[in-house]
């Protein structure tokens, strides 16, 4: 069992981290900003976006990874670019998956607390810039809660990024479509054991998450 | 400040301020049986919301100059010491150990002051919320029943402290309450407002000792 964890597992650890790590970050910079717009904007047909938004959450893996092998293959609209079956062709899947999830949670959040929030920063004579810092830290549990959140998805992926990037070896071979592999080789017991694996380096995350934001507001206590 | 033909409609209420004149560094109040319009209209003057239509001239004052205390005061999701400095950081000013102490002292929460804010009894987040509004030295404070959670003793404190500090430096107050008591002992002017509209005012002796408009005496029968 323990012959796994060879310079090749290592590689696809490796792999899974950094897909996971940047779909989750870019997911962030764009779905935090756009729950909170979606929040503060008024315009027609604002309920259809949120409704629209609310359905892609709920998208099954599967369809978006055809949606971007359509426009990445050689023939879609994409095709010159050259991405699919790569890291990046994983990347953009998961980042159609992740945001609105993120943007979802984070609206939900200001959608409940916002006018509170916003009344409040008039009364004490906040500026624009300063209303939106506020609107950031005051909703940063439930905006840390959409990051793990959209975290979990982007680890535990398989249909998407197994139809994108073709689980090729040494290539584009992650922790999920590799437990996939070997299930379907009979391998269970390595499935089993990468599979431990997948786990303990979630419940690290959720660690060292959880450390960053205890130290955080242990240096924000010295006002 | 000066009011003019102020209008604001609702679905199922219109305000309509003809005529109101606030001067500076004195105290006024406003009183009025529930859903009459008093935190509506004290939005509109503070700058909180924004009117249909009608003019107000704030003479020079500037949104940075006002604040406004209410009922169920937003608190941050943070401790009692950051609450109360907030505005401070918000006009870069760096908070000042003697002021910050004060503060702390007369609203008795000096041992709470690293506290979540959010565990305060209904009574002291009201406190934590006047001295966060005071700490900063607006020109002008609006409160909205800032009082209603609070014990008599405090109160009584509080109405003190306020008449001692118009002595000293005046500011100007508009404070909306349903404890007569408060108007009587605090405010110099008085506003009654029914139905979306002020129906009278005059000083405050005067007004609630010799009412004569009938929804007034109606009004005053029962307080």
């Amino acid at each position: 069992m323990f012959e796994l964890l060879d310079r090749e597992i290592l590689g696809i650890i490796t792999l899974t981290l950094r897909m996971t790590l940047l779909s989750t970050v870019i997911s962030t910079i764009l779905g935090v900003p756009l729950g909170l717009w979606l929040d503060h904007a008024q315009f027609r047909g604002k309920h259809i976006v949120v409704l629209i938004n609310r359905t892609l959450m709920a998208s099954p893996p599967v369809v978006i990874g055809l949606v971007v092998y359509l426009l990445l293959m050689r023939n879609g609209p994409f095709g010159f670019m050259g991405l699919l079956f790569t890291l990046e062709a994983m990347i953009i899947a998961q980042v159609l998956l992740l945001t609105p999830i993120i943007c979802g949670i984070v609206y939900t959040a200001s959608e409940r607390n916002s006018s509170h929030i916003r009344t409040f920063a008039k009364t004490m004579g906040a500026s624009k810039f300063q209303t939106q810092v506020l609107l950031i830290k005051e909703l940063s549990n439930e905006i840390y809660f959409s990051i793990i959140t959209g975290f979990g998805r982007a680890m535990s992926e398989v249909g998407a990024i197994m139809i994108v990037g073709g689980n090729i070896r040494h290539h584009t071979r992650v922790m999920t479509t590799t437990i996939s592999l070997l299930r379907n080789r009979g391998e269970i017991n390595q499935a089993i054991f990468l599979g431990i694996i997948l786990m303990l380096i979630a419940f690290a995350v959720q660690l060292i998450a959880g450390f960053l934001r205890k130290r955080e507001r242990r240096i924000n206590e010295n006002f | 400040m000066k009011i003019s033909n102020l209008k604001k409609n609702y679905e199922k209420f219109s305000l309509n301020i003809d005529s109101l004149s606030i001067d500076e560094g004195k105290i006024y109040g406003i009183i009025g049986p529930n859903g009459c319009g008093k935190t509506t209209a004290m939005k509109l003057i503070a700058g909180i919301e924004k009117p249909d239509s009608g003019q107000i001239d704030y003479e020079g004052l500037t949104e940075r100059d006002m604040t406004m205390v209410l009922r169920k005061p937003y608190l941050l999701n943070d401790t009692v010491i950051r609450n109360l400095v907030y505005p401070l950081k918000l006009r870069n000013i760096k908070p000042d150990d003697g002021l910050v102490n004060h503060f702390l002292e007369i609203t008795g929460l000096t041992n709470l002051r690293d506290e979540y804010a959010h565990g305060l009894s209904g009574g002291e987040q009201q406190k934590l919320a006047l001295a966060r509004a005071l700490i900063f030295s607006p020109k002008v404070i609006f409160i909205d029943e800032g009082f209603s959670n609070m014990d008599i003793e405090s109160v009584a404190f509080f109405e003190n402290y306020i008449l001692e500090m118009q002595s000293k430096k005046p500011m100007t107050w508009v404070i909306i309450s349903h404890q007569l008591s408060n108007i009587r002992r605090l405010c110099e002017h008085v506003f009654f407002m029914h139905n979306g509209e002020v129906r009278a005012s005059g000083s405050t002796g005067s007004l609630l000792s010799d009412p004569r408009d009938e929804k007034l005496k109606q009004y005053l029968q029962y307080a």
